[in-house]
């Protein structure tokens, strides 16, 4: 059973290392990112199954970093962390594909609890993506010896 | 600045309003005017003309006739039958039997001598050879004199004609009664200053004039004479007391004498003078009628735009107010958007406080104690507060950051059962009585549905909190009404037993930020926005209240139309 990894974004620093320490009591893996660039950086480099991403940062905004983490990495599972009251920033947040939202100032336990769902719902497209490459397996022997040919 | 610009408008609309109906006005006076006088100096003209070609006849026609008398004389009887004093008597009295007019008869011979007479006077045998009228006849054949005093001082005039007789001639003369002849003139009556007379080509009277003026006097009036024979001249001009007069002249007896009728023009056109006063009345009652008919239009037009302008400065006023206030919800906004972001470092640090407190006590690094438990209360009280701020800045950012509408029909009657159900646990804690009149004809409304439930439920909460506070927890009760009103609007009542709001701060209860709540309790903007709502529904929302007895909210929303 695969551990989940978890990146929060956001532009204020001690919020990161305060609760990247909390999840790390906790026992999760935590990476984080000050920014939305350093985020895409991040997710270059690692394999992350769920972003808490801040909708408000300097520079690239949550909406535009979670645009582009969905286009490069569609498998990823981001959770909107949401200063508004409304549910706008929200709706538009999960329009463009986020899993789920938050409201500021959000408790570690809710974060938690968001974020398992989340990485639930990873894991099942996972297993949906793993049955239907196994069934292409069954479908083509040729393929699998023509891939093994060219690794 | 702005009574100058009233002031220049007051002047434009004033000029305008007087103007504009008095060109029209004093053109259509003039004109009627003009052609009333016009008329009537034609139509009196034409009456003098008429009674001066009359009168002109008359004259004409009695010389005539007396003429004709004297000529049929001549023509019937001898100059030996004449001559004879009995004959010349009974000749006479014929004459008289013709016209009153013959005073005497008298024959003459060539030579201007009386050969008979037949009258009062005893003037046989005079000679006339040298007179004027004798040379004249002679000449001529016929003559009609002037008005003269003769021998006998007394004024007439004659009648004279010639008859021949082989080669010598003889002449018949009458003498005309001037009175006679001067009642026929003098009996010309015009208005109250019309009179005619003859003049001869001296400009001697030859009748009494009524207005004073004697026989054998010389006129004074500008006599203008005819151009021609048949011609009626007429004038205006001033008699020698500066009157003016209107004046007809024709010529008489071969244009010898001149037949003049005089009226004062002031008497001539006396309906004219009638008439202009009339007009002159008319106009002053029209212009003092149009005047103030203008002064109170424009008084009215410029209190208008006073008014206008008052309420277009009052609404300038409120949209500055409503700008700042939406300026103040959106600075709120940032604010609480950006205190959010300390708020959640705190959250996130005092997690990992207590976090390691816990870890310090699962390892026995800290024993109970007094100072613990205080830290441990602390730790609680400080989540509470931070609880407090988050709630805080969430209302704010609701306030100031109100969502589109999702506009939708109503239907009320299931509608606010399914809200009252929301609150009914929390009701039945508090021991109220939830009472419902939910009328079936109340009509749907359009709007958001989240936007009315907010409302609503706002209402129930603050009813329940007042109930709370007067009855405890027993004996409270909250109507919820509902029904149509006029046809227009359908009517949501909240009514309560509770508390009850003060009449100052029953003014202040739509207003931001404003609460009655203890400290952390309410943040006083849930009634400002729900009056938000209503108001942009195109609602009414009123509250009145009785303190002590309870408080009823009213809310008015437009029916829908679809």
């Amino acid at each position: 059973m695969e551990k989940m990894k978890m990146m929060l974004v956001d532009d204020e620093e001690r919020f990161l290392s305060t609760t990247q320490k909390l999840l790390d009591k906790k026992g999760y893996d935590v990476v984080t990112a000050s920014s939305g660039a350093e985020a895409l950086e991040i997710l270059n480099s690692k394999i992350i199954h769920v972003v808490v991403l801040d909708v408000k940062m300097p520079g690239m905004d949550g909406i535009e970093t979670l645009k582009k983490i969905k286009t490069s990495f569609p498998l990823t599972e981001v959770i909107m962390l949401t200063g508004h009251a409304t549910v706008e920033s929200a709706v538009d947040g999960l329009k463009s594909g986020a899993t789920d939202y938050l409201m500021k100032p959000t408790s570690i336990d809710d974060l938690i609890e968001k974020a398992e769902e989340a990485f639930n719902k990873w894991k099942i497209l996972e297993e949906k993506i793993r049955m239907a490459q196994s069934k292409k397996f069954m479908k083509s022997p040729r393929e699998i010896l023509k891939d093994s040919a060219t690794d | 600045m702005k009574e100058q610009y009233y002031k220049s408008i007051r002047k434009n609309v004033l000029m305008s309003m007087i103007l504009i109906p008095v060109i029209p006005f004093i053109l259509s006076l003039g004109t009627g005017y003009y052609s009333f006088t016009s008329s009537l100096e034609n139509s009196t003209i034409s009456s003098m003309k008429r009674i001066m070609e009359d009168h002109s006849q008359m004259i004409d026609s009695f010389l005539a006739e007396r003429m004709n008398d004297l000529e049929f004389i001549l023509n019937t009887y001898s100059y030996e039958q004449v001559s004879s004093p009995d004959t010349l008597s009974g000749i006479f009295k014929n004459l008289q039997a013709g016209s009153e007019a013959f005073v005497d008869i008298g024959v003459f011979n060539d030579s201007g001598s009386h050969v008979a007479y037949h009258g009062p006077y005893s003037l046989k045998w005079k000679v006339y050879r040298e007179e004027d009228w004798f040379i004249k006849v002679m000449k001529k054949g016929y003559y009609i004199s002037d008005i003269f005093l003769g021998y006998r001082q007394v004024p007439h005039f004659i009648i004279a004609v010639k008859k021949h007789k082989g080669s010598s001639s003889w002449i018949l003369r009458a003498t005309i009664d001037t009175q006679m002849f001067t009642d026929i003139v003098e009996k010309v009556r015009i208005g109250k200053t019309g009179e005619a007379y003859l003049l001869n080509m001296e400009g001697i009277l030859q009748t009494n004039l009524r207005s004073g003026k004697k026989l054998m006097e010389k006129t004074t009036d500008p006599v203008r004479y005819p151009d021609s024979e048949n011609e009626i001249k007429t004038f205006i001009d001033k008699d020698i007391n500066g009157e003016e007069y209107l004046f007809a002249t024709a010529w008489l007896k071969d244009k010898e004498w001149v037949l003049v009728i005089r009226q004062e023009k002031a008497d001539a056109f006396k309906t004219l003078s009638f008439v202009f006063n009339l007009i002159v009345f008319i106009s002053m009652t029209g212009f003092i009628l149009i005047i103030c008919s203008a002064f109170y239009i424009t008084e009215r037009i410029i209190n208008h735009m006073k008014q206008m302008d008052f309420e277009k400065e009052e609404l300038g006023q409120h949209l500055i107010r409503a700008q700042r206030l939406a300026e103040l919800g959106e600075m709120a906004a940032g604010f609480a958007h950006e205190i959010n972001n300390p708020l959640q470092i705190i959250r996130s640090e005092q997690a990992l406080i207590e976090m390691n407190l816990s870890e310090f006590k699962e390892s026995g690094t800290l024993t109970p104690s007094e100072s613990l438990s205080e830290i441990d209360d602390s730790m609680s009280q400080i989540k509470l507060q931070i609880d407090r701020c988050a709630s805080i800045t969430q209302a704010i950012l609701k306030f100031g950051r109100q969502s589109e509408p999702k506009l939708q029909d109503v239907d009320l009657r299931s509608f606010i059962p399914q809200i009252i159900d929301m609150v009914a646990k929390k009701a039945s804690v508090n021991g109220i009585d939830i009472i419902q009149d939910i009328s079936l004809a109340t009509p749907p409304v359009h709007g958001d549905p989240g936007h009315i439930q907010q409302v609503l439920l706002n209402l129930f909460n603050n009813a329940m909190d007042a109930i709370a506070e007067k009855h405890g927890s027993s004996g409270g009760r909250l109507y919820v009404e509902s029904g149509p009103k006029d046809n227009k609007y359908t009517e949501i009542i909240v009514k309560d037993n509770g508390c009850g709001i003060s009449p100052e701060n029953l003014k202040k209860i739509f207003s931001p930020f404003f609460t009655t709540k203890p400290v952390g309790k309410g943040t006083g903007l849930g009634l400002s926005v729900c009056h938000g709502i209503i108001d942009n529904m195109g609602g009414v929302m009123q509250a009145d209240s009785e303190p002590g007895k309870g408080t009823i909210f009213s809310i008015n929303l437009p029916v829908s139309r679809k």
